[in-house]
């Protein structure tokens, strides 16, 4: 009773349940663990794929 | 006036809008829906024929009336993060929200009411027929025989889910995937099915449009086999790219018609260049498309929500609306 679709399902890869940054609510920013902020460092943002478009498909339809 | 953020703590890519915004002086609220009511309050009276009302989060304090624009990136669902979490909560939450917000001046980057219709994706497909824009032949089914016939028709085949979803019990991916010729489609009658002819593709496009501005980046396809860009190799770089003209009225229309600010296109490029549709992710991520090229998207969607409003917009089929 599988729905079609669901034959070319494939496990989800979970994204790293730590990031290298926590949220600041004063800035309203995220920063890394030395101070800065993390929108800034696009090698880091390359490096995590917290911005690509299947970093949001979990909770969010939109990619 | 101010510019209020909807969207979760870890949003990286809000960061960088954010960062565009302090720099240019404006005031921003960011908060998540998720915690209110907790580290997100609000208060609204409509007394004598007038609506005051007021967010607070995180020790800032904004006047709804106060606000120019409002962003929905990734909100978390009302009250899910309240001391005493339950749906009849998130159902108050929500309409307290989201109902004070729909009544104000501000734009909407996208409204929702907007965005819940662009989310369907056989309405997307619709509209961009109207529009102007090359749709893959595509069927929608749940008789199998219907899916058997489309196939013989056209042979090369991808399947991919109606909504866009992915299940979540268990925690599955289901990516575009071509389909072999000899499948068995009786399963198609447990599940609306969306099979679409394959465009044979050699670049898939990402057009990020944020108002009238359009950024668009390509990509080299790879294998035949790997057709859906979001699980390909990471190796090929999204590069800048021209819109070509035709694309690009077509393309503003349909934006008009689904009345979206933003709107993020894929695209796959045949061999003769053609563009053709497969989607308009109305909150579409474009932080990856920015790393890579260097395209100023966030400061585009800085510009527009800093910017004055225009005139008010109908959202969704009212009185000056324009979508049928």
């Amino acid at each position: 009773m599988q729905p079609f679709a669901l034959n070319y399902a494939r496990p989800a890869v979970e994204l790293e349940a730590t990031t290298p940054y926590v949220y600041d609510t004063g800035l309203q920013l995220n920063v890394t663990m030395d101070g800065r902020i993390a929108a800034g460092d696009s090698a880091l943002l390359r490096e995590l794929g917290t911005t690509t478009s299947t970093a949001g498909s979990k909770t969010h339809f939109d990619d | 006036m101010t510019v209020l953020i909807l969207t979760c703590e870890e949003d990286v890519t809000a960061d960088m809008v954010v960062v565009h915004l302090n720099a240019s002086g404006v005031p921003v609220v960011r908060l998540d829906p998720a915690d209110l009511p907790g580290a997100v309050a609000l208060s609204g009276e409509y007394v004598h024929g007038a609506f005051r009302g007021h967010l607070q989060s995180a020790g800032r304090l904004v006047s709804i009336s106060g606000l120019r624009s409002i962003w929905v990136r990734r909100p978390g669902t009302p009250a899910t993060r309240a001391p005493d979490p339950s749906d009849w909560l998130t159902e108050e939450s929500s309409q307290a929200l989201y109902g004070m917000l729909r009544g104000s001046d501000a734009r909407w980057m996208n409204h929702p009411d907007a965005a819940r219709r662009a989310r369907h994706k056989p309405w997307q497909l619709r509209l961009a027929q109207r529009c102007g824009l090359p749709v893959p032949a595509t069927l929608i089914t749940s008789f199998p025989q219907a899916a058997r016939e489309f196939a013989e028709r056209y042979p090369d085949l991808v399947v991919k889910p109606v909504s866009g979803a992915h299940p979540q019990d268990p925690p599955r991916a289901v990516p575009t995937s071509r389909v072999a010729p000899d499948t068995d489609f009786s399963a198609v009658a447990f599940g609306p099915t969306l099979l679409q002819r394959r465009v044979a593709k050699r670049a898939d496009i990402r057009l990020t449009v944020v108002g009238e501005r359009m950024l668009a980046a390509r990509k080299t396809a790879g294998e035949a086999d790997e057709v859906d860009v979001r699980f390909a190799s990471p190796d090929v770089p999204w590069q800048a790219t021209e819109v070509p003209p035709r694309v690009a009225t077509a393309v503003a229309a349909y934006l008009r018609g689904a009345e979206l600010a933003y709107g993020a296109f894929d695209f796959a490029e045949d061999a003769d260049g053609t563009w053709w549709f497969l989607e308009c992710n109305q909150s579409g991520q474009f932080g990856f498309v920015e790393v890579e090229t260097g395209q100023p998207i966030a400061r585009a969607v800085a510009d527009w929500l800093a910017s004055p409003g225009t005139e008010p917009s109908s959202h969704v089929n009212g009185a000056s609306g324009t979508v049928r």
